[in-house]
């Protein structure tokens, strides 16, 4: 119908662009409809006074704008219009055809025929054949990787992985040379394996697409919903972890059908569940993101299992499970704890720390004016001048607890390298309550004021020994600090349950961006008990008691509160100090891709960028992969080491990254070791469902249009108007079209039919 | 009055005396809310052992001789307070001036890591409080004991220590031990004799000639019972200022005893 009144199909005007093409200038024709328009207005002002009395009104200007219309129409006509529009010129083109082959397009969901089905019955049922009438094709199929193939039946949906993004870039690369005309991508949309562009299609691919002005044209296949689903979206888990820790992960996943039931979600070492629980499900579509915490077990390398139970009726229960590497060390942590005076606080955090293997405490103890006692230390030498002077001294530690010291009892250089420790160096400081603590130490007015989390208070009367009970704050009832038992509203009872403590400290307000994890109940006041705080590459704490001991002694026997709050929070003083080399990797789950790059942060002595190191990484994986790889320093960030290396093989993979002094003595200065994993054909049990959106965008980015399987009957006609490849323009010019008669008939028509009602014919 | 009536209101009397007298020796002067002037708060409080005696029927306090005088009560408070003011001048303690009392009786003893307790010979315990100085000592507090003497003492003392600690060996102190280099270095010890020495000249008592500096310890080799035996630290502290007194055995227990609660507030 649209070609019998237009003449020309759609993309001639879709795409054409609107040319006169009169040697007269376009201008002329703008002037002679406005002096028509106008004439024509003012002749019939003239003859309204004359004129039949139905006609002395709006009347007359609908015929004076039907008129107008006719004339301009006729005057457009005589400038010859037309639409210019680029077509591929017949069998000097290509069209790639590029078929997803990964494994969800083995789905049957396109009326009970699997989507790789449906998607070769389209291209022969018509398609294929309409489009080699006029062009040559190349076809491809479409995984993790772009192969061409030459007949329709090498298409299997046995790939692992689907990179649209990819396969893309690499055809426009590949076909640099051939006058490819356009690309029609038939596919569920459900890339897995993006690179740079997240899961939508990267910058570069759409430039280059872009450069030769390729058209991708899209079919899609696949529903874009799954009624019956739960599908893990995500999980959040650090990489590492020391021994026996507890440890959180945040679980994300979305469910379709299955709104307000109960799930069973948990984390498994191999065969063993190590954490479970249930959850109630939210509504279709929602994202929801669980909490769970578990213990990291035994030191070594392993991988963790987050699932959630397949669900009765599931479609898809091979997206339930996510598989994340975790490094698990033994590692022992030095944490340096100076305490002001004997007293029982100290005993008994020793003696919460005698039961973590992953901490050693490392005390000095002022027993009497002149002396210290000291303990942790590693040889005589340490700590027998006193509090470190020297950076390298003092930086070895991983964390530092302040007890009840006065501020003056350090030399300003003391202080200040204390400052240094958590903000250049990024290790963590603990400042306890006591009686020469905080404000009653002289902290408030000292020159390190701003690295505490609170505004201390004036004064030195801050400190008290009566009774105060504790309980957790909102942010306190989420932190793995504070988490005695798993249960997050059990875990709040049991701290209202705790014992009080012999004794309180005002510590003052928390300041901006500083965390309140529990509270004391003062009398009637409330006062902030444990603050935590970011404070420049580290962090800082304030526990404003001496008197968490009781919780030891006054607890039933074999209650562990005292020691696990301990542990926990001296574990999360220390758990993000950087040793002097600090390795990352760009991913630590490769989906289906083996390219990785390593990192490593190298530090001296002193925690300054270590520009002369020579860095090597030992990579270990399965099948006895060994390699040891150097990494190159960075041009643009001081000390900063890489390099590049693929996995080869799926399953588990140890990178133990070693610095070397490259001066005189050619000292180590320090290891660390990173776990990562690559995964073949996970990822594409996941978003089976198909992605219309990302057909749709990238068709409409390219100049291309998403096509339904059930409408395809114009896509080999359509095609074809594509500036790429060889390509003519095509003047198609509009005077002649059935249209533009109808329209001249119809509006003398009109005209004369609204005489004849209004009576003056 | 008839004489039933005189009798009633006498035994009523002197429960009442007795009570009082409990309840000012182990009445809660040191921990918690109270915050009248008298009431000296402080980190540690020394902390004396209040028991029972085996020495059925003699002054006793619910028929089990609480308060027979040579018992728990042995230079109390003198030697207490001497001590505490050598604590005072030599560490960084905040300590309170005064005594403690404690009793196995309730759960008040575990707001005192730290005890003390003398002529455990007597001491006799049921078995709720065996169990409650078991579990004091397991969750990590002290104690120390000190003046008794002789074979006879030490089984009697280990026939209580066997009913709260049954399997725990004790061991002899070494000189390099870590308790006795808290804060002095104490590696030339000797028997530190009670108030008897100016009086007889001798350093023992009973057959206790040797001194027997000993331990018992937890699970992870750190001591929780330290054991003075063949030994009188108490008087010694309580003698210091008697000129007949040797010096050199008083400075020894002032050494040992601060290095016992140093060692006591470190482990």
């Amino acid at each position: 119908m649209f070609e019998l009144l237009f003449k020309y199909p759609g993309p001639v005007f879709s795409r054409g662009h609107f040319v006169l093409l009169s040697a007269w200038p376009a201008w002329l024709l703008a002037l002679l409809i406005t002096i028509a328009t106008v004439g024509l207005a003012v002749l019939t002002y003239r003859q309204i006074a004359d004129a039949a009395p139905k006609l002395r009104n709006w009347r007359v200007w609908v015929l004076w704008a039907m008129q107008s219309a006719f004339v301009a129409l006729v005057l457009l006509l005589l400038w010859q219009p037309a639409m210019m529009v680029a077509a591929l010129t017949s069998q000097q083109n290509i069209i790639a055809v590029v078929v997803d082959s990964s494994k969800s397009m083995a789905i049957a969901d396109e009326n009970g025929k699997t989507r790789e089905a449906a998607a070769l019955d389209v291209l022969q049922s018509g398609v294929l054949g309409g489009i080699q009438k006029r062009f040559q094709t190349r076809l491809y199929r479409l995984g993790g990787d772009l192969t061409k193939i030459e007949g329709l039946g090498e298409v299997q949906p046995t790939d692992g992985a689907t990179n649209i993004n990819g396969g893309l870039k690499k055809l426009a690369e590949d076909t640099a040379d051939l006058p490819v005309g356009a690309v029609l991508l038939l596919s569920d949309g459900s890339q897995n394996m993006a690179e740079a562009g997240g899961s939508g299609i990267a910058l570069e691919t759409l430039r280059a697409l872009g450069n030769r002005r390729l058209p991708v044209h899209t079919i899609g296949f696949g529903r874009t919903e799954i009624a019956h689903d739960v599908e893990m979206e995500g999980v959040s888990v650090a990489p590492s972890a020391v021994v026996n820790s507890r440890m959180q992960a945040a679980i994300s996943f979305v469910q379709h059908g299955y709104a307000g039931q109960t799930a069973k979600i948990a984390v498994r070492d191999g065969d063993k569940t190590i954490a479970a629980r249930e959850v109630k499900l939210a509504p279709n579509g929602a994202m929801q993101t669980e909490k769970m915490f578990f213990s990291a077990g035994e030191a070594g390398a392993r991988s963790l299992q987050f699932a959630i139970e397949p669900m009765a009726g599931e479609e898809n229960a091979n997206n339930n499970a996510m598989t994340r590497p975790v490094l698990v060390s033994d590692a022992k942590r030095r944490i340096l704890y100076i305490e002001g005076e004997p007293r029982w606080e100290f005993k008994f955090i020793r003696r919460a720390e005698d039961d973590d293997p992953t901490i050693q405490l490392v005390s000095m103890l002022r027993t009497s004016e002149n002396k210290i006692y000291r303990q942790g230390i590693k040889d005589p030498s340490e700590l027998a001048d006193g509090f470190p002077s020297r950076a390298e001294d003092l930086f070895g530690y991983a964390g530092i607890i302040v007890g009840s010291v006065d501020a003056d009892y350090f030399t300003p250089l003391q202080r200040e390298l204390l400052r240094e420790y958590a903000d250049r160096r990024g290790g963590g400081v603990l400042f306890l309550g006591g009686h020469t603590s905080l404000s009653d130490g002289g902290w408030g007015a000292s020159s390190v004021s701003e690295m505490f989390p609170t505004f201390l208070p004036a004064g030195r009367n801050t400190f008290h020994r009566n009774a105060a009970t504790v309980e957790l704050t909102p942010e306190g009832v989420d932190s793995a600090i504070a988490r005695l038992l798993d249960d997050p509203v059990k875990n709040a009872e049991r701290w209202k349950k705790l014992t009080y403590l012999a004794d309180y400290q005002d510590a003052g307000s928390p300041k901006p961006g500083a965390v309140v994890l529990a509270e004391m109940n003062v009398g009637k006041r409330k006062l902030p008990l444990l603050i935590t705080q970011r404070y420049g590459h580290g962090r800082t704490a304030i526990l404003a008691t001496g008197g968490t001991w009781r919780w030891q002694m006054s607890e039933p026997l074999g209650d562990r509160s005292h020691d696990l709050f301990w542990q926990q929070l001296l574990r999360w003083l220390v758990a993000d100090s950087p040793g002097p080399v600090t390795a990352s990797a760009s991913a630590h789950t490769l989906m289906d891709d083996g390219n990785i790059r390593l990192s490593a942060s190298v530090r001296d002595a002193q925690f300054q960028p270590a520009v002369n190191a020579h860095v090597t990484a030992h990579m270990m994986g399965p099948g006895g992969v060994d390699a040891l790889i150097d990494l190159q320093l960075s041009q643009d960030v001081a000390g900063e080491y890489s390099a590049a290396w693929t996995a080869e093989k799926p399953g588990g993979y140890l990178a133990e990254v070693v610095a070397q002094d490259t001066g005189g003595q050619k000292q180590e200065l320090g290891r660390d070791t990173l776990a990562f994993r690559r995964e073949d054909g996970v990822a594409e049990q996941f978003h089976t469902e198909q992605n219309r959106e990302l057909l749709q965008q990238l068709s409409a980015q390219t100049g291309g249009r998403y096509w339904k399987p059930e409408d395809v009957k114009d896509l080999p006609q359509n095609i074809s108007y594509s500036e790429a490849g060889v390509a003519v323009r095509t003047t198609n010019e509009l005077w002649n079209m059935p249209a533009v008669f109808l329209l001249l008939l119809g509006l003398l028509v009109a005209e004369w039919m609204l005489r004849r009602r209004w009576g003056i014919v | 009055m008839k004489l039933s009536q005189a009798a009633a209101v006498s035994v009523v009397l002197a429960i009442c005396c007795a009570g009082l007298r409990g309840y000012q020796r182990v009445a809660d002067f040191g921990f918690g809310n109270d915050d009248s002037p008298t009431n000296i708060k402080a980190e540690f409080y020394w902390s004396r052992l209040a028991f029972a005696t085996n020495m059925q029927g003699m002054n006793s306090f619910g028929g089990r001789g609480y308060w027979w005088r040579n018992a728990w009560s042995r230079d109390y408070p003198k030697a207490d307070r001497q001590f505490l003011i050598a604590m005072h001048r030599l560490t960084r303690i905040d300590g309170r001036p005064t005594e403690q009392v404690v009793t196995l009786d309730s759960d008040e003893i575990f707001n005192y890591p730290w005890i003390y307790a003398v002529q455990v010979q007597m001491w006799s315990f049921t078995d709720k409080e065996a169990q409650r100085l078991r579990e004091y000592l397991l969750k990590g507090g002290f104690l120390m004991v000190d003046d008794f003497h002789g074979t006879e003492d030490w089984e009697n003392f280990m026939n209580g220590m066997r009913q709260v600690l049954p399997d725990r060996p004790v061991e002899d102190l070494k000189s390099g031990d870590e308790i006795f280099h808290t804060l002095y270095d104490v590696d030339d010890k000797m028997q530190i004799p009670g108030e008897q020495w100016i009086r007889t000249g001798r350093t023992y008592e009973k057959d206790g000639y040797q001194p027997k500096w000993r331990a018992i310890r937890d699970d992870k080799g750190r001591i929780m019972v330290a054991i003075c035996h063949n030994m009188h630290l108490g008087d010694a502290w309580e003698w210091a200022d008697d000129p007949n007194y040797p010096e050199p055995f008083a400075s020894m227990a002032f050494r040992v005893g601060l290095d016992y609660i140093i060692y006591g507030m470190t482990h």
